[in-house]
């Protein structure tokens, strides 16, 4: 840090002042990880301090318990499913809102958007009605069933699509798509040559962030999940609801390793803090 | 996420024709026109339902459900708990979010992405893993009092699960990224040198703060606290799992209602929590615009 002109002893407290504060509130951010975390360790299985003991054996538990596998391989299989298909209905959309021009495009991006802003408990119930409405005019059983939940979750995969690909599309430059096209280039050779391989980190990024919103959603879900299927994070709220010990926080750990994971795969095509 | 502003498209080609803008961009459309709008429309309509306990629901016209809302305390006390704690979450997330805000979005450091990365983390491992936390953190035995009784501050544990306060802190760490994300892009597109200029000028930090950072990142405090506000009015998992029962907010209302088989209740009761928020957050806006314009 060199010294710039103004610098005071004045300004050298407001910094301390400034890196404190903001410290605090990363810590505040992170605290109610790491108890979870610390708790996935405890040897007893009541969450007392401070702990007798430590054990991995809550983790060795877990393939073992039913709930949390299943929970785990459906939200897995919704997740895939759901983002290929925001994907498949996002990218032309995106690509269309960028390069195209046609009346209404603002307001074709803002609804695209829009999944992203109405609340997952408003969501929720209005898709479980829209699914009573549905069954009763068609008599297609989608009321709980894995075709609904997966159409729930295309709806919280597309926004992020549209966003993260929309993003890739502006900071990338025409030049290059006119230059293929002088060059002889139809539109679809330029898409398919030039334009996709540019936005291909966008794209990974969007089938990951897609992936990410979907395999952690709960209130949407809560709606449209029908008897004897749980996603994940359906299964861990409804254990939190009768108790807290261990069990669940290795299962918790896991949720962890498992989201950061995919982010730091995420990091390595787009930079996290450009595209959130 | 962040702030979203209004895209910057390029666009100096013709117009792109119909038909190949309607097969791009119309089946998403289309889908979440479907899966969205019209279920919001059809949820209106149960709304203005009625229930019979007999035949679940009665197709009828009428306000009774909103009416059977408003008329009840214990109805009307949930919307301003709901009120209460999200504004008070909104304001503490913007007190604890500028600094870390700042700090991010002015850092050189090559740790920068792996910061965010840390802010971003609590917002996909979930709310339930997050309250999973803070019940470590606030029970009887918890890390809190236990800590507490050894330092002599208290001699019997502090009931801190299933109150109010426990509810707050747990929506606070929830919407506290979101804060952090809008205002950290906002401040980015700060020139910094009209920072060093109020310096160079003789400003002090919080001169500079109040007279130059403040105004210029109005609008990114006011798309962040809009936000951290309507997801504070729309919490579920946290209120659920630090509330307990007997603390009810808007949210689990919403939910308990529609356990019950109650749609059209349920469905106003939704239309409720999303007027009063919407409602709100537009107010806000338009007055901080005007407040502000030249």
């Amino acid at each position: 840090m060199t010294v710039a002109p103004g610098w005071t002893s004045s300004r050298f407290v407001g910094r301390m002042a400034l890196g404190t504060a903001a410290g605090v509130s990363l810590a505040y951010i992170l605290l109610p990880m790491f108890f979870v975390i610390w708790l996935a360790f405890f040897v007893q299985e009541i969450p007392s301090f401070p702990p007798e003991g430590y054990s991995l054996k809550w983790f060795r538990a877990i393939p073992g318990n039913d709930r949390f596998v299943t929970g785990f391989l459906l939200s897995l299989q919704v997740a895939v499913v759901a983002t290929s298909i925001g994907l498949a209905l996002g990218v032309p959309a995106a690509v269309c809102l960028v390069r195209g021009r046609f009346t209404g495009r603002e307001t074709v991006n803002n609804l695209l958007l829009l999944p992203l802003i109405v609340p997952g408990i408003v969501l929720g119930i209005a898709l479980y009605v829209f699914h009573v409405e549905t069954e009763i005019a068609t008599g297609w059983p989608i009321l709980g069933s894995l075709g609904g939940l997966v159409a729930g979750h295309v709806l919280i995969a597309i926004p992020w699509t549209v966003r993260l690909i929309t993003a890739s599309l502006v900071g990338m430059d025409r030049a290059v798509e006119e230059a293929a096209q002088s060059l002889g280039a139809n539109r679809l050779i330029t898409f398919r040559r030039v334009t996709l391989p540019a936005i291909l980190p966008g794209i990974v990024a969007a089938a990951l962030f897609g992936f990410i919103a979907s395999f952690g959603n709960l209130e949407m879900s809560l709606f449209l999940v029908g008897p004897g299927r749980t996603t994940l994070p359906i299964a861990i709220l409804q254990y939190l609801e009768w108790k807290i010990d261990p069990t669940i926080a290795a299962v918790s750990v896991l949720q962890i390793l498992f989201v950061g994971g995919a982010m730091l795969l995420t990091d390595r095509f787009v930079k996290i803090g450009r595209v959130v | 996420m962040a702030a979203t502003g209004p895209t910057q498209f390029q666009s100096d080609e013709a117009p792109t024709s119909l038909l190949s803008a309607t097969t791009l961009v119309g089946p998403a459309t289309v889908f979440v026109a479907a899966g969205l709008v019209v279920p919001l429309a059809i949820l209106l309509r149960y709304s203005f339902n009625h229930l019979d306990p007999r035949r679940v629901m009665v197709e009828t016209f009428s306000l009774d459900n909103y009416v059977k809302f408003f008329a009840d305390p214990y109805y009307t006390g949930v919307l301003l708990t709901t009120l209460r704690v999200a504004a008070l979450c909104t304001v503490a997330c913007l007190v604890l979010g500028l600094p870390l805000a700042y700090v991010l979005a002015r850092t050189q450091s090559r740790f920068k992405n792996m910061l965010i990365m840390l802010v971003v983390l609590p917002l996909f491992v979930g709310n339930a893993v997050r309250a999973a936390g803070w019940m470590t953190l606030f029970g009887s035995k918890g890390f809190l009092n236990v800590t507490l009784t050894q330092f002599g501050v208290i001699t019997e544990p502090l009931q801190i699960m299933y109150t109010e306060s426990a509810v707050a802190a747990g929506i606070i760490a929830v919407n506290l990224p979101y804060m952090v994300l809008t205002l950290q892009s906002v401040i980015e597109g700060i020139n910094r040198n009209v920072e060093e200029a109020a310096f160079s000028l003789g400003a002090g930090p919080m001169t500079m703060f109040r007279r130059v950072l403040l105004p210029l990142s109005l609008p990114g405090i006011l798309a962040g606290t809009i936000l951290t506000f309507i997801l504070g009015m729309n919490a579920y998992a946290t209120p659920v799992l630090l509330g307990g029962p007997k603390f009810k907010m808007m949210g689990p209302l919403v939910y308990g209602q529609f356990q019950l088989n109650n749609w059209p209740f349920g469905a106003s009761v939704a239309f409720i929590l999303m007027t009063a928020t919407l409602g709100l957050t537009v107010t806000a806006n338009i007055l901080v615009q005007r407040r502000f314009r030249r």
